[in-house]
């Protein structure tokens, strides 16, 4: 009896101990999550803040680097937007990933973290929308082009190989794209402008710098 | 050609579905290839590169807009070759489905719902968008020329 009974204690013991620990690295886990929120977006696990961090306006951009159309935002809206409100200290930026599209896009969201560990985020970002080909998974964006495209940069390729083939930052993906799904966004590019009274404006495709401009001179 | 337009849409009825088609075709088409917007307000855009997809989709509305009109119009005078209104509808929503981006909600729900059948089949239809509606625009066209070649037979019009 006192054998069984020190048997079902061990067993209590174990499943204790592990519900504890379980509880304990989950919540670790959601407290580093929810270090930087903008508005009701936790941008934690996205890009750096491009600007200036103390802007009253941040624009969340939630794209994808093999969508058309956030090339089209890219190359056609963003120079304008950055130029009159993120230059000028107005409102700053943030990149989170929603890599949906094709097979190679999580692993080109995953390369520019990589690539952000040597400092080189916004450098790599800017590669993969220069050099984003029309079509989806025709290999523009595979491990292979990857690698170029850091190499191009003068990255230290030992460190962003290792980086990108272990999928140090799969999880990172993931938590991004779930993110955007909690938001609602449900295409790319999706934004989410935030106000300085954390007042919230989203705005889905990639629409002209007219849009933004009333929007943010509103939130100023 | 131009008396077959005018024996079908002489008659109002043909008139008015041709305009409700060609609105429905375009602001459909528009709304998914992201040239409109509805939301936080109403815009028009069109990117810059992407003025040739925009010319497809209105060559695509017209062409629909006419097309199946006239097909209506030869069954519910002649009381035959359903077939040929079948492909028009069919080549309408080809070029329609083409001009789905997969970057839009369409495309993420497709994605989402099917997952890697979906990206594959996005993904193709993105891929060969301009392509698909090119063809769409010539099975629409051919079906044009067909038509209006019945019409003129069985209606027996005269030049």
């Amino acid at each position: 009896m006192n054998k069984k009974g020190s048997l079902i204690g061990i067993i209590l013991s174990v499943i204790a101990v592990s519900v504890i620990v379980a509880y304990s690295s989950s919540f670790v886990e959601n407290e580093n999550y929810d270090m930087r929120t903008h508005g009701s977006i936790s941008t934690v696990m996205g890009s750096s803040i491009m600007g200036s961090a103390s802007a009253p306006i941040t624009i969340v951009e939630f794209g994808d680097y093999q969508c058309h159309q956030c090339y089209n935002w890219f190359h056609n809206t963003k120079p304008t937007i950055f130029q009159n409100y993120v230059d000028t200290g107005k409102s700053n930026f943030i990149f989170m990933d929603l890599a949906f599209l094709g097979n190679d896009s999580p692993k080109a969201a995953q390369a520019s973290y990589c690539a952000e560990d040597q400092e080189k985020y916004w450098e790599y970002h800017n590669q993969l929308y220069n050099a984003q080909e029309s079509q989806i998974d025709n290999g523009w964006a595979n491990p292979e082009r990857l690698k170029a495209f850091a190499f191009s940069l003068g990255l230290d390729m030992d460190s962003f190989e290792s980086c990108l083939d272990s999928g140090k930052y799969a999880k990172r993906v993931q938590y991004n794209i779930a993110e955007a799904k909690k938001l609602g966004a449900s295409g790319t590019p999706t934004f989410f402008i935030i106000g300085p009274d954390g007042q919230q404006q989203k705005i889905v495709g990639a629409q002209p710098y007219s849009v933004f401009k009333q929007i943010l001179d509103s939130m100023i | 050609m131009l008396q077959t337009l005018k024996l079908v849409f002489s008659n109002p009825l043909y008139l008015v579905l041709a305009s409700a088609l060609f609105a429905f075709m375009l602001i459909g088409l528009s709304v998914i290839s992201e040239y409109l917007f509805f939301e936080p307000y109403l815009i028009g855009h069109i990117a810059q590169g992407t003025e040739f997809g925009f010319v497809l989709i209105v060559i695509l509305s017209v062409l629909s807009a006419v097309v199946i009109p006239m097909n209506i119009y030869r069954i519910n005078i002649l009381k035959k070759s359903k077939g040929k209104i079948g492909g028009s509808v069919f080549s309408s929503f080809i070029g329609s489905v083409a001009g789905a981006c997969s970057c839009g909600p369409v495309g993420f729900t497709i994605i989402s719902t099917f997952g890697s059948i979906g990206i594959t089949a996005l993904t193709f239809l993105t891929n060969f968008e301009l392509p698909i509606r090119i063809g769409a625009i010539t099975l629409l066209a051919f079906t044009y020329y067909t038509t209006v070649k019945s019409l003129k037979t069985e209606c027996k019009i005269t030049h």
